[in-house]
């Protein structure tokens, strides 16, 4: 089932794909124009995403052993995902640290740790990478809308 | 200079107190992320190359050169001593490993994978050495048809090998290319697929796709399958010493295994599997006991463990001769040197020798750093196992995220890292390889580049592409490795039963 979703997203993702290589200039065969690359490689993917659908399609069942999530395991998966969307959410209005402290605390929490020690790991974590991305490396790493 | 006198300069290179550093650095942080299964080689490597913008060109190749093949040392102590296989390519080397440690033999198998290890490495410096200087002159023959042709058979040779079905792998090279078309087109600076984003402009970075690809979907692997704890056994130094018979089975197993490994790590695709599990198979072939293979046999730990280095060493050679990656960890170091402004190639050997030559001597180098430094210290490295594993995750996520926002300080390296690791979970819950993606990726804007250059040289005449000997000879290459196979079957299908077979019900019967 994850199969046969992720090959009609890619059908959809080419299908634009193609359309978007359409409009640009093609040239001619003696000078090919910005266009013309990315026109052949729209039709290779959509051959290979049709074949992969039609494969996915005439195949019943999960398809790869292990490609179902264990129901007891999608809340920690699901978490996982969650969270590192919400990080790169947050980060432009909480900034850095406090983003990294909720991110690393939160995971934590959710993979099984307790609470004193996912907050004191998480602190640890956000300071010290901040310290040595920010400090160190002098990248300029968002400080949030109430430090700047 | 000639292949000698380049090495001795590489040495003095490498010798610096800065690059030595950068090496035993390396080396130290390939063992661990090969111990730890998690992160992975190429996941590390990709955490660290915006560490590395810093640093001189040679300085941040040897360090992420170290990483690469110190993996594979890494990999193998957690195979042999807890049977948990820290890499793909030490799977193999569980299978006897493992049991020669419920023998009480871990040590001897510990020594005899260090040893190979480090003659195989020394051999492929060798090969390194002879193929990159070789095959560099034959690549300055090389034009745009040539490398279009390269790039092309390279992504069908590698659809074939990595393992799982050619469609999959179609799909992943065609995602690939495509992502490689993104940003401002080179030759007329039209923007492409940007929808309207200026920093969509500067193209898909490379870093947070493998990042997200290796490093986050592995976390998330984690996250599913809960915490284990390791069985942890502690090895005592004086029990490190292999006895004369064991040296005797191992010494040819490492010769074939340092060779095999080699040619293998050449090929386009999962070079280092590939050669462990060729590398076995040959042996348990050659022995006259087979049947002691998957019972701790030593030469099934000493074939692999040399193989699977040998073909680190074999995958740097198109890298280094030709400008281009075949694996996703050669494809980051690739990377890192076009960050640090250096343009890979047959050129880099006579432009940039302090980096070539530098490169393949640190390499020799770091196999004896790790030699010395892993059979000691095999106890401290195994504990880093210890380490609770939700705590690992977290602190690799974290590193991931704030490894991609560093590149360019955007938000939407942070995006592509997040969207590539959902998207990597997806492809390993499905058993689909992402390596074509990534060597795809890499390769997309040097075959438009190669293939719009050979259309304007040949006035638009696609069959004058043809008339090109190493031009043909590759594209036939390309197509026998995805047509063979199924062309092969269909002949032994087609082909009437042997008389004597189908009598008694057919083979295998």
């Amino acid at each position: 089932m994850i199969e046969r979703l992720l090959a009609v997203g890619a059908l959809a993702a080419v299908l634009v794909y193609l359309a978007s290589a359409w409009a640009l200039p093609l040239g001619t065969a003696a000078r090919p124009g910005a266009g013309f690359y990315p026109l052949a490689v729209g039709v290779f993917g959509a051959v290979t995403v049709l074949a992969w659908l039609g494969l996915t399609l005439r195949r019943p069942g999960p398809g790869a052993p292990g490609a179902v999530i264990v129901k007891d395991a999608r809340g920690r998966v699901l978490a996982t995902a969650g969270l590192l969307m919400g990080f790169c959410l947050a980060l432009p209005w909480t900034g850095y640290p406090v983003a990294a402290l909720l991110f690393t605390a939160l995971l934590l929490r959710g993979l099984g740790a307790g609470n004193i020690a996912a907050l004191s790991i998480g602190l640890l974590s956000a300071l010290a990478s901040y310290y040595g991305f920010g400090t160190l490396l002098g990248v300029p790493l968002p400080r949030g809308v109430l430090l700047d | 200079m000639g292949p000698l006198e380049g090495l001795a300069y590489g040495f003095a290179v490498a010798l610096q107190p800065t690059n030595l550093f950068a090496c035993f650095l390396g080396v130290l942080i390939g063992t661990i992320v090969g111990i730890l299964p998690g992160i992975g080689p190429v996941g590390a490597m990709a955490l660290l190359l915006p560490s590395t913008l810093s640093l001189q060109p040679a300085t941040a190749l040897i360090m992420l050169a170290g990483i690469y093949y110190g993996s594979m040392y890494g990999g193998s102590t957690t195979s042999i001593l807890v049977n948990v296989p820290g890499e793909a390519s030490s799977v193999v080397t569980a299978l006897d490993g493992y049991q020669m440690t419920r023998r009480g033999r871990a040590g001897a198998a510990l020594s005899v994978a260090a040893v190979g290890s480090f003659v195989a490495g020394s051999v492929g410096v060798l090969g390194i050495v002879l193929a990159v200087s070789w095959l560099a002159d034959q690549a300055l023959r090389f034009g745009p048809p040539e490398y279009f042709a390269l790039a092309l058979a390279g992504l069908l040779l590698l659809s074939r090998l990595s393992g799982g079905s050619v469609i999959h792998a179609f799909v992943m090279v065609a995602i690939g290319l495509a992502l490689g078309t993104v940003g401002m087109e080179p030759i007329s600076a039209v923007r492409r697929f940007t929808f309207g984003s200026t920093q969509l402009s500067q193209g898909v970075e490379l870093v947070p796709v493998i990042m997200g690809l290796y490093g986050v979907a592995e976390v998330m692997l984690i996250a599913e399958s809960g915490l284990r704890k390791a069985n942890i056994v502690s090895v005592r130094l004086r029990e490190l010493l292999p006895t004369r018979e064991e040296w005797r089975r191992s010494s040819w197993p490492i010769a074939r295994g340092s060779v095999v490994g080699f040619v293998t790590g050449l090929i386009p695709g999962p070079a280092s599997v590939l050669a462990t599990f060729i590398s076995y198979t040959l042996e348990r072939k050659v022995s006259k006991t087979p049947e002691r293979f998957g019972k701790g046999a030593i030469e099934g730990v000493a074939g692999p463990e040399a193989a699977n280095n040998g073909a680190t060493a074999g995958a740097m050679v198109p890298l280094l001769s030709l400008g281009i990656p075949f694996s996703p960890a050669t494809a980051i170091l690739l990377g890192a040197l076009v960050i640090t402004g250096i343009q890979p190639g047959p050129l880099l050997i006579s432009q940039r020798p302090e980096v070539f030559w530098g490169v393949v001597a640190s390499m020799y180098l770091g196999n004896f750093i790790l030699l010395v430094l892993n059979l000691p210290l095999v106890g401290l490295f195994v504990s880093v196992l210890r380490l609770p594993q939700h705590v690992l995750a977290t602190l690799v996520l974290l590193l991931c995220l704030v490894g991609a926002y560093s590149l360019n300080n955007s938000q939407l390296d942070l995006w592509v890292l997040v969207g590539f690791g959902v998207f990597g979970y997806a492809l390993r819950k499905l058993a689909i390889d992402p390596s074509p993606l990534v060597v795809a990726l890499v390769l997309g804007p040097l075959m438009e580049k190669s293939l719009r250059q050979a259309l304007f040289m040949e006035r638009g005449n696609v069959l004058a592409l043809l008339g090109r000997p190493i031009t043909l000879a590759l594209l036939l290459l390309g197509v026998a490795a995805i047509a063979a196979p199924p062309l092969i079957r269909w002949w032994r299908r087609s082909r009437p039963p042997h008389p004597a077979l189908s009598s008694t019900g057919g083979e295998g019967n």
